[in-house]
């Protein structure tokens, strides 16, 4: 590929390594990215609003608890509704395939908990353990804010050592969550490969050798099955 | 069956092997968790006690756990009434129409209990003292009608209502409150004067309280508009 400036890139791949190709990799689909962002924008709501309802000087200053208290109500009762969308039709495929990649914890990613020296040469499959963790997390969490919100909101007055149990574990989750996507975002603003494939869908191949070298041994595997359209049964045959 | 569905779907992270179901074990263990506060929580709000309430009311947040109350208002701020300047309005169905200020309310027979204040949310801070004025001591200084049923109060916010009939307002733990923890109701609680209605949630237990209609009709107030029980009565509550 020659660019403006008539340089000649050429020679410049050829001393990448053999199995490298050209091109980004497809990280995140459409569907994966549809989730993330309308989860993304329902969480933001739950949490200004939650802070709104909950911090003394936000709640006096603010106000407007009636309406304040329904936003954030059918605000939570969405949340879950993107993720729930995205695995229910067709389009699931690669969206359930990452969820189940987010399950599955290798020596990898027991080793992103560790100092530098004391890690194995494992490679890192698509997610890191730091990621899987998150994950794992912020699931649970938005699965418990949900049943203890639904409690404090609807659930019989008879039901009220549940409510008070309930809000204790409410008002804990404010914290947690509030810090898991503190977290999250700073991660991300901090990694502008990672955050920009949350727009584009697509990641570098060196992004990808440095950080998650089993899962681009993986893409490279199934790139070069497909390549080959020639006599493709041979090799899937070994 | 899983298996089929794996084939399908693809396969793990190749360097997993054999992989371990790290993600959901956590996430069940952590909505068994959430699941212990849910059931215990209560409890553990005991246990927790009064060492946490003191941080928490020292830094204004009510950390989790904590005795503290939390302070709510309808509109976009809240009425800050001197307590020189307060009147309380008792009109409609009765025989002596009332503006009763402080000093007049701190003349009348006065009553003093210890209660929790309970959310319907599920918050609660236990023990509060309140002292003022009976309900039904108003009521019968202001001559209401035998023929009156309902009573309608009236928030110094202009947005904040709620309801009583003449029949529940005759308990004896209702109270017409000026003093809060033996000092006149703050601002941010209500004051000058709030109701606190014991026997139900706190939301019946109307804030910057300046007027009580005597009528023949119950109305429902302001959080029954967000579906909220008109008889806010405090079930399973033991005290």
């Amino acid at each position: 590929m020659i660019n403006a400036a008539g340089r000649n890139r050429a020679p410049r791949r050829s001393t990448a390594h053999a199995s490298s190709r050209g091109g980004d990799l497809a990280r995140f689909d459409s569907v994966e990215r549809l989730v993330h962002w309308s989860t993304a924008i329902v969480m933001l709501t739950l949490i200004v609003t939650g802070a709104i309802l909950y911090l003394p000087v936000l709640a006096l200053g603010i106000g407007h608890r009636g309406l304040i208290e329904n936003i954030h109500v059918i605000s939570g009762l969405c949340l879950l509704g993107p993720l729930l969308l995205g695995i229910v039709g067709p389009w699931r495929r690669q969206l359930v395939n990452d969820l189940r990649r987010f399950d599955r914890w290798g020596a990898a990613d027991f080793d992103w908990f560790k100092t530098r020296a004391r890690r194995s040469e494992v490679p890192r499959g698509k997610f890191n353990g730091g990621q899987k963790t998150e994950a794992a997390f912020l699931g649970a969490a938005m699965v418990a804010a949900l049943v203890t919100g639904v409690i404090m909101r609807y659930a019989p007055a008879s039901w009220v050592t549940w409510a008070t149990g309930a809000t204790l574990v409410h008002d804990a989750l404010f914290f947690a969550i509030g810090i898991a996507v503190l977290g999250h975002v700073a991660f991300a603003l901090s990694r502008p490969d990672q955050f920009v494939s949350m727009f584009s869908g697509r990641i570098s191949r060196s992004w990808a050798r440095d950080h998650a070298g089993a899962w681009l041994a993986e893409v490279e595997a199934s790139e070069a099955g497909a390549a080959d359209p020639g006599d493709g049964s041979p090799r899937r045959m070994q | 069956m899983a298996e089929d569905s794996e084939q399908v779907l693809g396969p793990p992270d190749a360097e997993v092997e054999p992989p371990v179901h790290m993600g959901r074990r956590a996430m069940l263990g952590l909505l068994g968790l959430a699941g212990v506060g849910i059931v215990a929580g209560a409890r553990i709000d005991n246990a927790l006690g009064s060492g946490l309430t003191a941080i928490s009311s020292a830094i204004n947040l009510p950390l989790p756990g904590a005795d503290q109350f939390r302070y709510y208002t309808v509109t976009g701020s809240y009425p800050v009434i001197p307590a020189s300047s307060y009147e309380l309005a008792v009109d409609g169905m009765v025989s002596h129409p009332l503006k009763l200020r402080i000093a007049d309310l701190r003349s009348m027979k006065r009553a003093r209990l210890v209660h929790r204040f309970q959310c319907v949310t599920g918050w609660y801070v236990p023990g509060v003292h309140w002292e003022g004025v009976h309900l039904s001591e108003v009521l019968r200084a202001a001559g209401a009608s035998p023929t009156a049923t309902a009573l309608r109060f009236f928030s110094a916010d202009g947005v904040y209502t709620e309801s009583l009939t003449i029949a529940q307002a005759q308990l004896s733990d209702i109270l017409v409150a000026d003093k809060m923890f033996g000092k006149d109701v703050t601002s941010e609680h209500g004051g000058p004067v709030r109701l606190y209605v014991a026997p139900m949630y706190g939301y019946k237990s109307i804030k910057w309280l300046n007027r009580i209609e005597v009528t023949d009709k119950v109305v429902p107030g302001y959080w029954e508009g967000y579906g909220y029980s008109v008889d806010g009565w405090i079930d399973g509550v033991a005290e």
